[in-house]
């Protein structure tokens, strides 16, 4: 089904091709949720066609983290670029300041950015096909029967081709989060997001969307995944992250994450999971 | 979700129906002096080709409908304002809401066509569409002032119903880039009109009673009628009877229609993916027939 190179990135014409070697540049990025310090002084860069997988004990940041990188959640301190834009704000004073950015244009940046949530979050009142083609049509004003061939195409890509115009309620969880990589991929981004895509799926669920993002990085996608599917990190990541209580532990490849950590702190967190 | 299955009939409301029906027949033999009901005056008054029937009715369905839309639109508005960042917005909307909902519909309705009238702030006057569609200025007058007082309950209803949508299904149309605009209006609502619909259908069940009330105004809808047809007959047993008939006609119309759009907007749920009744969602018939009590979800 998803064998031959190109077939996902196919579908929606090819890889994105970011402007920018360095698609996420995030620098000192700082985020309190009241009092509560959550992300203290994370830099993170990934580079294009990069998949980067981020691990850590849960309330270490790593979902808040990529949530700041389209910015559904304000940031106090630092800068997150991607594609070489400045994500959510505008500097003023100087460069000095953070003024949050017009809506208008957030929501620009945000077409760039394809997010995939552990909750799935398909439109519950549209079919698959029409979860799909909703934002190529609306936002990028693209024709209903173009759209429709592209959106047919995808589906049939992540393996639902029977399943156009079936309601999200009478899909499996694995199916949803399937339409859902779909529907991200529809607005060709040049950046993907996973929020812990499997943890919300039974377990036989889990393989058939790991599958399809497994193809997604061997087709070149820009990916950040935060995940605890380590036999997924070891087989498809570039880079492993290792965050912990708002920081980033350690990074490194994945075999020198597993094998060989050299913080305390992640190898205390391996020693559970693994 | 409990609104949708409150209008079964309970069979102790029934009962009381008609054990208060009895009293009523057996009252009227009983006095001093006896009142004789005339089923001819009852039916000729009843008799929608009689003169002026139907023109009320038509005037009490046009406002109420009128009336009811402008209500739903500014819900929508206030509802949307009260959840906006902005603080004069918020404050707009509060304001909005405590006034129409703080004051009788009533005092509404003569204060803002006498009071404003005779004060030279708004004159209602009437208006001549350009079709050649002529409205009195006391009729447009009536659907603004239920529009207006509508709204302020609407606004109510809409705001549980954006707030019952799950936050997940913003924050996935923003992820796709989408503008408030366009997550409110393709995303949002759409499923908030789930929850919106029942209780939008009481409102508008209320709204076709209400019109009653505009008689203040000089409005001839269907209970004016048939207030002045007692007033010339000087048989108002008969005359309110026949106007209580065409109202319960009227509501139980919008029924029927009722169920049938609550059973389309539960598209994409668990209970109405089949577009038919399912057991979540009886017909109305079904709900009238079986007289049963409320289903508590």
């Amino acid at each position: 089904m998803m064998n031959k190179t190109g077939d996902l990135l196919g579908a929606i014409g090819g890889v994105p091709r970011p402007d920018v070697d360095v698609v996420v540049d995030a620098r000192d990025v700082n985020k309190w949720f009241g009092r509560l310090h959550v992300l203290k002084d994370v830099s993170l860069q990934v580079k294009r066609q990069e998949t980067v997988v981020v691990i850590g004990p849960s309330g270490s940041g790593k979902t808040t983290l990529i949530r700041c990188i389209n910015h559904l959640e304000k940031i106090q301190r630092g800068r997150i670029f991607v594609n070489g834009h400045l994500i959510g704000y505008r500097e003023a004073g100087g460069g000095s300041k953070l003024v949050e950015d017009k809506e208008k244009n957030i929501a620009q940046q945000r077409q760039e950015i394809g997010m995939v949530f552990q909750r799935f979050n398909l439109f519950p009142h549209m079919t698959a096909v029409e979860n799909i083609i909703e934002a190529p049509i609306q936002v990028r004003g693209m024709a209903r029967d173009d759209a429709m061939v592209m959106g047919r195409a995808l589906l049939e890509r992540v393996g639902l081709a029977a399943k156009e115009t079936v309601y999200p309620n009478q899909l499996s969880g694995g199916q949803q989060q399937r339409v859902a990589i779909a529907r991200a991929l529809a607005m060709k981004p040049a950046l993907m997001l996973f929020d812990e895509p499997t943890s919300a799926l039974d377990p036989e669920m889990i393989g058939e969307v790991l599958e399809v993002m497994k193809e997604l990085a061997r087709e070149g996608m820009t990916m950040i995944v935060v995940s605890h599917e380590m036999g997924f990190a070891r087989e498809v990541a570039n880079r492993v992250v290792m965050m912990d209580e708002g920081v980033v532990v350690e990074e490194g490849t994945p075999d020198q994450i597993f094998s060989a950590p050299t913080q305390e702190r992640t190898k205390a967190f391996l020693s559970k999971i693994l | 979700m409990s609104a949708l299955h409150s209008r079964g009939i309970r069979p102790a409301t029934l009962v009381g129906c008609l054990f208060l029906l009895a009293l009523v027949v057996t009252g009227c033999s009983s006095g001093k002096r006896s009142f004789q009901f005339d089923g001819n005056i009852f039916l000729a008054d009843l008799n929608p080709t009689s003169a002026g029937v139907l023109g009320a009715l038509y005037v009490t369905l046009i406002i109420s409908v009128v009336a009811q839309a402008l209500g739903v639109l500014l819900g929508v508005l206030a509802a949307l304002g009260k959840m906006a960042k902005i603080v004069p917005l918020r404050v707009i909307a509060n304001g909005y809401i405590w006034f129409f909902r703080g004051t009788p519909l009533l005092v509404q309705l003569v204060f803002f066509y006498y009071g404003f009238g005779a004060a030279h702030i708004w004159g209602w006057d009437d208006i001549t569409l350009m079709g050649g569609f002529f409205i009195p200025g006391a009729v447009w007058a009536a659907m603004v002032i239920l529009g207006v007082n509508e709204g302020a309950y609407m606004a109510e209803i809409i705001r549980a119903g954006i707030l019952a949508v799950d936050p997940g299904q913003t924050e996935a149309a923003k992820s796709l880039g989408m503008t408030y605009r366009l997550t409110m209006t393709r995303i949002v609502l759409p499923q908030a009109a789930r929850v919106i619909i029942p209780p939008l259908g009481n409102e508008f069940n209320n709204m076709l009673k209400t019109t009653s009330l505009i008689f203040v105004l000089g409005v001839v809808e269907t209970y004016n009628h048939y207030v002045i047809l007692q007033g010339l007959n000087y048989r108002p047993f008969e005359a309110y009877a026949a106007c209580a008939l065409w109202f319960l006609l009227l509501t139980t119309i919008w029924g029927f229609i009722q169920s049938r759009i609550e059973i389309r907007f539960s598209r994409g749920t668990a209970t109405g993916s089949a577009g038919q009744s399912g057991p979540g969602n009886p017909g109305f018939a079904a709900r009238l027939m079986s007289l049963r009590a409320p289903i508590e979800q």
